[in-house]
C-alpha cells in the first residue's frame, strides 16, 4: 500500500511537486503521466527516498518514510530509466552485494529464479559493461526484486528495451502486482499504461490534474467528448489537444 | 568550408570560456578562481612579467658551449625514440580523433579529406599551444631560465613538429598495411635499420676512442665526454643531425641564435605538413571507432566508471572474500569497494606480502654480510613510505563516499542508515592502506636492527616501536580519510565526485583549499590523541618501562581517535540522510 499525502517538493522556490495526494493498494498499478517537467520523476524520487520532501507524507506498507525510512525503504524498490550499476561488480555479485544491504538469507534461490525469469541465468559472470542496455535493465529490476518489495517504482521501464523484453517487462509488472505488489509506473507509453494500468494519475506543473481508475477515467471523458482512449485523456486533460491537433 | 570549419573552433571556445566566466558567479568557483589563479602568478608568472629569472636565471643564457651541446643531444635523443616509437608501437590505423558530434556533422557532409586534416591540425594547435605554455612556465620556474618568448616558440617548433611526424607516420602506416606490409614486417623493418645504426655507431666509437675504464665512470666529466662522442660524431651524428635542428631553436641563447636556427625547423614543419595533406590515406572508418571509444570512456567516466575501462574491457575481479547475506550491512561495501580497488587487495595477498617482509626483513636484518648501511636505510625508507601514505593514501585511495556519490540514487534507497553506509564506505581504503602500512612496519621493525655505523637496536625496542604504529595506523588512516568524506557531503560540487577531473584554474584553486584546510583539520583531529599519547607515554614510561610504554600510549591515542572517528561518522550519516541530490550539483 502506497499512501501519500500532500506531497510537495520545492527546488528553491520554484515547486515541482505540489500538494499531490493519492493512495495504491496492494495489486494495484498506477500510470503516472504528465508531460515534460510536470515532476512524475521528482515524485517517484521523493516517494523511494532518494530525495527528501518538503512537506507531506509517504507511507508505504503502513510505515513512514519521513519518521522510520530504514524500515520504509525495506519494502519498497525503484527503477530509474537509467540503470544504476556498480561496472566492476558481475551480476551475480550485484545479487550478493544487494541480498547482504537488504539481508536476504535466501537470496540464491531467488536470484536464481529472477535471473531466469528474465533470461539472464547464463549471464551470472558478466560485467555490467559486458551486458546490453536492456540487460543492464533486466539486472537492475532482479537486483530491486530479490527483497520481495511491497511497493514498486518504475520510472520510463521500457527504455532501450526490444519488443521481446518489453512483453516481458509487462508481464513481469503484471505478475507482481498478482503477488500483491503496489506499483506505480511513470511513462509516456501511454498504450502501455493502457495495457499494463488498473489505475492512472495525470500531473501537470507538478499538480495533480485527473485521478481514478482507467475505466473511470476513460468513460469521464468518453462522456464528455465521445470515444477516448488514454492519449485523448492525456491531451485533453492536460490542455495540450490544441497544439496536438 | 575551412572558415565553417574555424567557426565551429572559435564559437566552442568562446562558449567554453563563456560558461566558464558564467559561474564565477558562485562563490565557490569565484574563491577557487582567485585562489587558482593567485597560485600561478605567484608559482609561475611572476618571474616572467617581471623579468627575474627566478633561482637558477639564465640557467642557458650563461651555460657553456659544451653543456648547452650535451642538451642539445640529449634533446634530440629523446626525440629520436619519441619518433621511432610512432613507426614501432602502433598496430592500429590512421585515425583522427573527432567527437562524435564532428563525426555526425562533418563526415557526412560535402567535405573533402584534406579539409578534415586541416580542421584536424588547426584543432591540435590549440592543444600544443596550451602545452607550449605550460611547458614554458614549468621549465621557466624550475632552472629553464632564458628568453621566455624563445623558449615559448621552441616548444611550439618542438611539439609541432613531432605532432605533425606522429600524424604523418600513422597515415604512412595505414598506407603500409594497404599495400600488404604487416605491423609485424615494418617493425622487423625499423628493428633491423635501428639496429644497424645501433652496430654502426657503436663500432665507431670502439674504434675512435679507448673503451672506458672503471675507475673512469668515478668522474661525470668522463661519462660526459663519451656521451658526446659517441652521439656527435659518426653515424649517430647523421641520424641525430635533424632531431638536433628541431631542438636548436629552443635552446638559443638570443634572437640572433634562435633567428638562425629557426629557418631550418620551419623548413622541416613545412616539409612534415606537405607529407601530412597530401597522404590520401582513409581514416574514416578508424576515426568513427575511435570516437566511439572516446564517447564509451567519457560515458564511463561520467557514470563513475575507471577512465581506462572500455565497454567490455573492464576485467572481472576476484572478491576479496565470501560475502554470506546475513551480518553487518557495512561489510557489504567494503566487499564492493575493495572489488573495485583491484584484485590485489585479497587477505591471501597481505598475508604473502607481510612473509616477505619477514623472509627478506629478518636475515638481511640480522646478517653480518649485508653493508652495515643497507638494512637500516631500508628500515628507516619503509617507515617513512608508511608515514608518507597517511597523508598521500586518501589522495590515491578513492574507494569511497568519492567513487559512489556518483550512484547516490542508489545509496540513498538502501534502508540503511546514513552511518552505516558511511562507515561501509570507508573501510575499504582505511583497510587497504592498514595492511600497505602494517608490512612496511614489518620491514622496517625487521631492518632497523642497528643505526647506520652504530649500535644494534634492541628487538624488543623495534617490536615495542612496530606494536605502537600498528596499533595506531588504522585510527589514523579512518580520521584521515573522514576529511575528503565529510568535504564530499558538505560542498558536493567542491569536491571531485566519480573519476572524471573537472578542468580549469578555479578547480585548482578549489583543490588547493581543500588540501589546507584537510591537512589543518587533520592537524586539529590529531590533537586530543597527541596530547593523551604524550600523558600517557611520560607516565607509564616511569612506571612500566620504555617497551610497554609505546604501545600502550598508543592504544590510548587510537581509542581517542576511534572516538573521534565514531562520532564524525555518525554526524556524516545524518549529513548523508539530509543530503538533498537536487540541490546539489553532484557531478
Amino acid at each position: 500500500m502506497i499512501e501519500v499525502e500532500s506531497l510537495t517538493k520545492l527546488y528553491d522556490k520554484f515547486p515541482a511537486v505540489s500538494d499531490l495526494s493519492f493512495a495504491v493498494r496492494p495489486c494495484e498499478v498506477m500510470g503516472l503521466v504528465g508531460p515534460n517537467g510536470a515532476g512524475k520523476t521528482t515524485t517517484l524520487r521523493c516517494l523511494s527516498g532518494i530525495i527528501p520532501a518538503t512537506r507531506g507524507t509517504v507511507r508505504i506498507a503502513g510505515e513512514d518514510l519521513t519518521t522510520n525510512p530504514v524500515a520504509t525503504k525495506r519494502q519498497l524498490a525503484f527503477f530509474s530509466d537509467e540503470p544504476r550499476l556498480f561496472d566492476y561488480l558481475t551480476v551475480q555479485q550485484h545479487l550478493a552485494f544487494t541480498a547482504r544491504i537488504y539481508q536476504v538469507s535466501d537470496y540464491q534461490e531467488i536470484g536464481r529464479c529472477l535471473l531466469e525469469e528474465l533470461e539472464m541465468a547464463d549471464k551470472i559472470e558478466l560485467l555490467p559493461g559486458e551486458l546490453s542496455r536492456g540487460m543492464k535493465q533486466k539486472l537492475a529490476i532482479a537486483c530491486g526484486l530479490l527483497h520481495s518489495p511491497k511497493a514498486i517504482f518504475f520510472d520510463e521501464p521500457l527504455t532501450g528495451l526490444d519488443p521481446l523484453g518489453i512483453r516481458r517487462m509487462k508481464d513481469s509488472i503484471l505478475k507482481r502486482a498478482r503477488e500483491g505488489a503496489a506499483i506505480i509506473i511513470s511513462s509516456h507509453l501511454l498504450h502501455l499504461l493502457e495495457e499494463v494500468c488498473s489505475h492512472v494519475l495525470i500531473l501537470k506543473n507538478g499538480r495533480k490534474v485527473v485521478d481514478g481508475t482507467m475505466g473511470e477515467i476513460l468513460q469521464k471523458f468518453s462522456e464528455q467528448s465521445g470515444g477516448a482512449n488514454l492519449e485523448e485523456v492525456f491531451f485533453r486533460a492536460t490542455g495540450e489537444a490544441k497544439e496536438a491537433k | 568550408m575551412i572558415g565553417a570549419l574555424v567557426y565551429l573552433q572559435v564559437q566552442s571556445i568562446k562558449n567554453r570560456l563563456r560558461v566558464r566566466l558564467r559561474r564565477l558567479k558562485k562563490p565557490k568557483y569565484l574563491v577557487g578562481a582567485v585562489v587558482g589563479v593567485a597560485y600561478f602568478y605567484f608559482f609561475f608568472f611572476r618571474n616572467l612579467f617581471t623579468g627575474r629569472r627566478g633561482a637558477a636565471a639564465g640557467v642557458i643564457d650563461t651555460t657553456p658551449p659544451e653543456a648547452l651541446l650535451m642538451f642539445e643531444l640529449l634533446g634530440a635523443l629523446a626525440l629520436f625514440a619519441m619518433v621511432l616509437s610512432a613507426w614501432i608501437f602502433p598496430h592500429e590505423r590512421a585515425a583522427l580523433a573527432f567527437t562524435e558530434a564532428e563525426i555526425a556533422f562533418l563526415f557526412p557532409a560535402p567535405v573533402t579529406r584534406r579539409t578534415l586534416i586541416h580542421f584536424k591540425l588547426v584543432r591540435s594547435q590549440i592543444a600544443i599551444l596550451f602545452t607550449t605554455l605550460l611547458l614554458t612556465l614549468i621549465t621557466r620556474r624550475f632552472g629553464g631560465g632564458g628568453t621566455a618568448w624563445i623558449r615559448a616558440v621552441g616548444w611550439w617548433l618542438i611539439l609541432s613538429t613531432l605532432n605533425l611526424h606522429t600524424l604523418a607516420a600513422s597515415f604512412a602506416r595505414t598506407r603500409l598495411l594497404e599495400r600488404g606490409v604487416s605491423n609485424w614486417r615494418r617493425r622487423v623493418v625499423v628493428l633491423s635499420a635501428l639496429s644497424v645504426v645501433l652496430a654502426a655507431a657503436v663500432l665507431w666509437v670502439r674504434r675512435t676512442i679507448p673503451a672506458p675504464e672503471t675507475s673512469d665512470f668515478a668522474s661525470l666529466d668522463t661519462i660526459k665526454y663519451y656521451i658526446r662522442h659517441a652521439l656527435e660524431s659518426g653515424p649517430a651524428f647523421y641520424v641525430l643531425y635533424p632531431f638536433r635542428l628541431v631542438v636548436r631553436p629552443y635552446l638559443a641563447a638570443d634572437a640572433h641564435a634562435f633567428l638562425l636556427t629557426f629557418g631550418p625547423v620551419l623548413a622541416l614543419m613545412l616539409l612534415h605538413y606537405w607529407w601530412v595533406v597530401r597522404s590520401d590515406v582513409a581514416f574514416e572508418e578508424a576515426s568513427v571507432e575511435l570516437s566511439r571509444k572516446l564517447a564509451e570512456r567519457i560515458a564511463a567516466i561520467r557514470a563513475g566508471g575507471d577512465w581506462h575501462s572500455t565497454a567490455g574491457k573492464q576485467k572481472k575481479k576476484r572478491p576479496p572474500f565470501a560475502l554470506r547475506p546475513a551480518g553487518i550491512p557495512a561489510v557489504a561495501f567494503l566487499w564492493k569497494n575493495l572489488i573495485s580497488a583491484g584484485q590485489a587487495f585479497t587477505l591471501r595477498t597481505w598475508l604473502f606480502l607481510a612473509l616477505l617482509a619477514i623472509c627478506i626483513g629478518v636475515p638481511m636484518g640480522s646478517s653480518q654480510l649485508t653493508p652495515g648501511w643497507l638494512p637500516p636505510t631500508i628500515g628507516i625508507v619503509s617507515a617513512i613510505l608508511a608515514g608518507y601514505s597517511l597523508l598521500l593514501g586518501p589522495a590515491i585511495l578513492r574507494q569511497d563516499l568519492r567513487q559512489d556519490l556518483v550512484n547516490a540514487d542508489v545509496l540513498k534507497m538502501y534502508p540503511l542508515r546514513g552511518w552505516q553506509v558511511v562507515l561501509g564506505e570507508l573501510l575499504a581504503p582505511t583497510a587497504i592502506l592498514t595492511g600497505a602500512q602494517w608490512c612496511l612496519l614489518l620491514l622496517a621493525v625487521t631492518m632497523f636492527s642497528r643505526i647506520p655505523e652504530g649500535d644494534a637496536v634492541p628487538l624488543a625496542n623495534r617490536l615495542s616501536f612496530g606494536a605502537g604504529a600498528a596499533i595506531i595506523a588504522p585510527m589514523l588512516n579512518l580520521v584521515s580519510l573522514v576529511i575528503p568524506n565529510a568535504s564530499v557531503l558538505l560542498f558536493p560540487s567542491w569536491v571531485q565526485i566519480g573519476r572524471e577531473r573537472a578542468g580549469g584554474i578555479e578547480v585548482i584553486g578549489q583543490r588547493l583549499i581543500f588540501m589546507l584546510g584537510s591537512v589543518l583539520v587533520f592537524a586539529f583531529a590529531l590533537l586530543p590523541a597527541a596530547v593523551l599519547f604524550g600523558l600517557v607515554f611520560f607516565l607509564s614510561r616511569l612506571f612500566l618501562g620504555m617497551i610497554a610504554a609505546l604501545p600502550l600510549s598508543a592504544a590510548v591515542a587510537a581509542a581517542v581517535l576511534a572516538a573521534e572517528a565514531g562520532l564524525a561518522i555518525w554526524w556524516m550519516g545524518r549529513l548523508f540522510e539530509r543530503f538533498d541530490l537536487s540541490a546539489e550539483s553532484v557531478s
